[in-house]
């Protein structure tokens, strides 16, 4: 041993001191690098300096210490296929080394920065890292590959094809994702805001996500709009904010059947004495009736009592008498049936009962079987209200305004009482309040209702 | 026993938003959910046929649809049985037969045998018309609710079938007429419900102009002069006579042509005798066409109905009437008598005109071909209180309230 030492001192020798060499010149060159980045960054105020310095100070002396190891190879005494191997083993670590730090650096910058961008949804910063990650490693891959003199070209050609079929399956997400981009740096929407779409969708956003954004429908579905479809529709957003009632209005409906007394009138006598005896029910059918059936009349018939009395006993001025009976007047069916009587009465105490009806065109007295249901519409404020509105069915709407008010005894529609007592919307609610609704049919009467709605939160 | 299979495609509820809007739809599913759990069993007398299965086999799929457990069975009988049932329909509608004891015992004795052979099961059992109502004397063993549909007129019936119907009626737990006229004193609850068209089957769709314009050069129509058209079946009841005596008045004034469409009915012997008449009163007058048109000619009588100028219905005495029904439907300008059921369709003056003679109908005729713009805002408002009330989808809404009112006496029924 100690005389191959003494044969051989010299060829250990250089290597050493080569290394030596390199290993002092890394110390002196990382400090005077450091300090010259530590004085730049502290001038240039580089908000990714501290991360720059953190990840690459410990690998910078470890790349010194690998160039300097693969220059002692080179000075050394080594057969020439000892050096190649030796020369890739440290070529490998080296791109190892380098590709993790690069790997690292590149990663935190870009969450530093990603953390930093004002979008009105959560970055998918995981996912941006991961691709970074993927992408140095193959870079890395390949230059070790190229080291080792590995054939290259299969590998590039597959993950060139792999790239392609993602992008290709992807790209309904990569359009999601830029079209999130887009809207994260146009400032376009944000949670909270009112938003209606060209299909006619509409609600609140609850959400914002690089995939989709969600919209709360007032019937409380949750709508997942998809961004790149977002981007492309015409999207109406109203921002003002509202005040909200703590207790929503729920949208009801009501649907009717007839159901048939039995009692029937041929002459007027007996359609004021029959008229006293049936239930409310029944004069509620026969003064309301013709609002449904006939909605889409302007303007519309009278009640059937007057109806019948022109058309069968062709008394036409008592028609007029009935037809004029304005039933908004009253908020009971008890005093509207009172007065029905009343004007029938007068007339037959004049004239007397002139008149009998053919077989077959008696009045049948029917009565309306209400059943109310509620629907899956309510709303917490005036848009929510309006857009509920816009939707809700006809029957709906009259329930609110007609049947409440009337059979319901509340004196006055639905909608006035929650605007007032839920909203403390006294003006609006009293202009919906003093509105014939018998002189409009109900189509009518949803537009003007969203006409002044719109205009007190315009 | 037999049970409803549908083997050809029907209609999905869903189709029927474009025509009645999605509220309406949602409303029906929001009715249909109340009665979640319920089995309603319907039974008639057949299942090909005739008005009440062709409304049964389009109603049942589509409750289906809405998640209500409808089913629907038959009775069985001979004919005997048959011709006994048609006796009483023919009397209920008020006309003269002869009926003897024997034929009461005929019906009750295979009313028993169906009593004990059909398999009942249902939380409602919904019986349509005459032929299977005896059916009720199961009530007593089932339970549940019973409810008697009379699709016929029975406001004028004889009065010894009419009593003899009357001991089985009262027993059930509700009653359904088409009419108010048809309906009777009875001691049970009695309900309202119209009868309806279904706007998307071949009788009633929107047709191509190509398809009109091919039926109207099949029938020798021309297509240039204004079409006054009744579409009716041969039958004095339906007054052909007095349309064609109204069309020639009509005809002095307005250069137009009458078609007179329909069909005869097999068990109806004097229809042959009406068409005969028909045509030797319209024989030598070019502009009158008497066409006979053979059954299931839906596309057909949709043709002539979308081509016509006016259409007319003039009957003497009618059920409900649902040719006036599909004319409304087709925007048409109706001019109609003011009789049955046909005044809950036409409302004088707002959704076409009623006439009582022949005179009256040729001077609304004349009315109507002068002056366009009112007749087309009357088709208007006849096509949109059709939509209101009488289609399809109105119908399964009043059966669906029925069911649901079956189980809440009150006038008012918060669900």
């Amino acid at each position: 041993m100690t005389e191959w030492l003494t044969n051989n001192w010299l060829s250990l020798a250089v290597p050493f001191i080569v290394l030596l060499a390199f290993i002092v010149v890394a110390v002196w060159a990382r400090r005077i690098f450091y300090n010259y980045l530590d004085r730049l960054f502290v001038k240039i105020k580089w908000e990714g300096s501290e991360v720059l310095l953190q990840t690459t100070k410990a690998p910078f002396f470890q790349w010194c210490l690998l160039i300097g190891a693969y220059a002692a190879i080179l000075v050394s005494t080594l057969s020439p296929q000892s050096k190649v191997l030796a020369g890739r083993i440290i070529g490998s670590i080296f791109i190892i080394s380098l590709t993790w730090t690069f790997l690292s650096l590149a990663v935190k910058l870009l969450q530093l920065y990603l953390q930093k961008i004002k979008a009105p949804f959560p970055f998918p910063i995981a996912l941006i890292s991961n691709a970074v990650r993927i992408a140095f490693i193959v870079i890395g891959v390949l230059m070790l590959l190229d080291i080792w003199k590995a054939p290259t070209t299969p590998l590039i050609l597959a993950l060139t094809i792999g790239l392609l079929v993602a992008v290709l399956a992807s790209r309904n997400e990569i359009l999601n994702i830029f079209s999130g981009l887009q809207l994260a740096y146009g400032s376009l929407i944000k949670t909270g805001d009112y938003i209606k779409l060209e299909s006619g969708e509409e609600g609140y956003v609850s959400d914002v996500t690089w995939r989709n954004i969600q919209i709360k429908a007032p019937d409380g579905r949750l709508i997942l709009v998809p961004n790149s479809k977002f981007t492309k529709t015409t999207v109406t957003a109203y921002r003002k904010p509202l005040k909200k009632a703590t207790q929503p209005f729920h949208f009801h409906t009501r649907l009717h059947i007839k159901e048939l007394t039995g009692l029937k009138a041929k002459n007027l006598t007996e359609l004021a004495n029959i008229l006293k005896e049936v239930p409310d029910s029944v004069v509620y059918y026969h003064t309301h009736s013709f609002i449904e059936e006939y909605q889409y009349l302007i303007p519309q018939p009278a009640n059937e009592f007057a109806l019948w009395v022109s058309d069968v006993i062709g008394d036409e001025i008592l028609a007029e008498k009935l037809s004029n009976i304005d039933t908004f007047e009253f908020s009971t069916i008890g005093e509207l049936r009172e007065r029905i009587i009343a004007v029938i009465n007068d007339v037959l105490s004049k004239r007397g009962d002139e008149r009998t009806a053919f077989e077959g065109r008696e009045f049948h007295f029917i009565k309306s079987v209400s059943v109310v249901l509620t629907t899956p519409y309510m709303a917490h404020d005036l848009r929510e209200f309006v857009e509920a509105l816009r939707k809700v069915s006809i029957n709906s709407i009259y329930f609110h305004i007609f049947e409440s008010r009337l059979r319901l005894h509340r004196g006055v529609n639905d909608f006035s009482i929650w605007f007032q007592d839920g909203l403390d919307e006294r003006e609006l609610a009293d202009k919906i309040a003093v509105l014939d609704p018998y002189n409009y049919t109900i189509e009518d009467l949803r537009s003007i209702i969203i006409q002044l709605i719109e205009e007190r939160i315009k | 026993m037999e049970k409803a299979i549908f083997h050809h495609p029907r209609a999905k509820i869903q189709d029927y938003v474009p025509i009645v809007g999605r509220s309406t739809i949602e409303e029906l599913r929001a009715l249909a959910e109340r009665l979640s759990g319920k089995v309603i069993q319907n039974v008639n007398s057949t299942l090909t046929g005739g008005g009440v299965a062709e409304i049964l086999a389009r109603m049942v799929p589509l409750l289906n649809q809405l998640g209500v457990d409808a089913q629907w069975a038959t009775i069985k009988g001979d004919k005997d049985f048959f011709d006994v049932t048609k006796k009483f329909h023919n009397a209920l509608h008020g006309r003269k037969e002869d009926i003897s004891p024997q034929d009461f015992a005929a019906f009750l004795e295979v009313s028993k045998k169906n009593i004990e052979e059909l398999k009942f099961h249902g939380d409602i059992q919904f019986i349509h018309d005459p032929q299977p109502i005896a059916l009720i004397a199961k009530k007593k063993e089932l339970g549940g609710k019973w409810i008697w549909r009379c699709h016929i007129d029975i406001s004028n019936p004889d009065k010894r079938v009419w009593e003899f119907m009357r001991n089985f009626v009262t027993d059930y737990d509700a009653a359904v007429f088409s009419a108010p006229n048809f309906s009777q004193e009875l001691p049970i609850r009695q309900f309202l419900i119209s009868p309806s068209i279904d706007p998307l089957s071949d009788k009633n769709k929107e047709l191509p102009s190509e398809v009109i314009d091919s039926v109207l050069s099949k029938y020798g129509l021309d297509k240039d002069k204004p079409i006054v058209a009744q579409i009716s079946r041969f039958d004095y009841l339906k007054d052909p006579i007095g349309v064609i005596q109204a069309f020639e008045m009509v005809r002095k004034n307005i250069d137009c042509q009458l078609v007179l469409a329909g069909g005869t009915a097999t068990d109806d012997p004097e229809s042959e005798k009406v068409l005969e008449e028909v045509r030797e009163r319209a024989s030598g007058k070019p502009d009158i066409h008497i066409l006979l048109i053979p059954p299931e000619s839906d596309i057909e009588i949709n043709a002539l109905q979308q081509a016509a100028t006016v259409i007319m219905q003039k009957s003497i005495k009618e059920g409900f009437g649902l040719t006036v029904t599909e004319a409304l439907w087709k925007g048409k300008p109706v001019v109609a008598s003011a009789v049955g059921g046909i005044q809950l369709q036409v409302k004088n003056k707002l959704t076409g005109l009623l006439c009582y003679s022949v005179e009256g109908a040729a001077y609304a005729v004349k009315r109507l071909l002068s002056n366009r713009e009112y007749a087309a805002w009357l088709g208007k408002n006849a096509r949109e209180h059709v939509r209101q009330n009488f289609l399809i989808t109105r119908h399964l809404k009043d059966y669906l309230l029925l069911f649901i009112s079956l189980y809440h006496p009150a006038d008012a029924i918060y669900l």
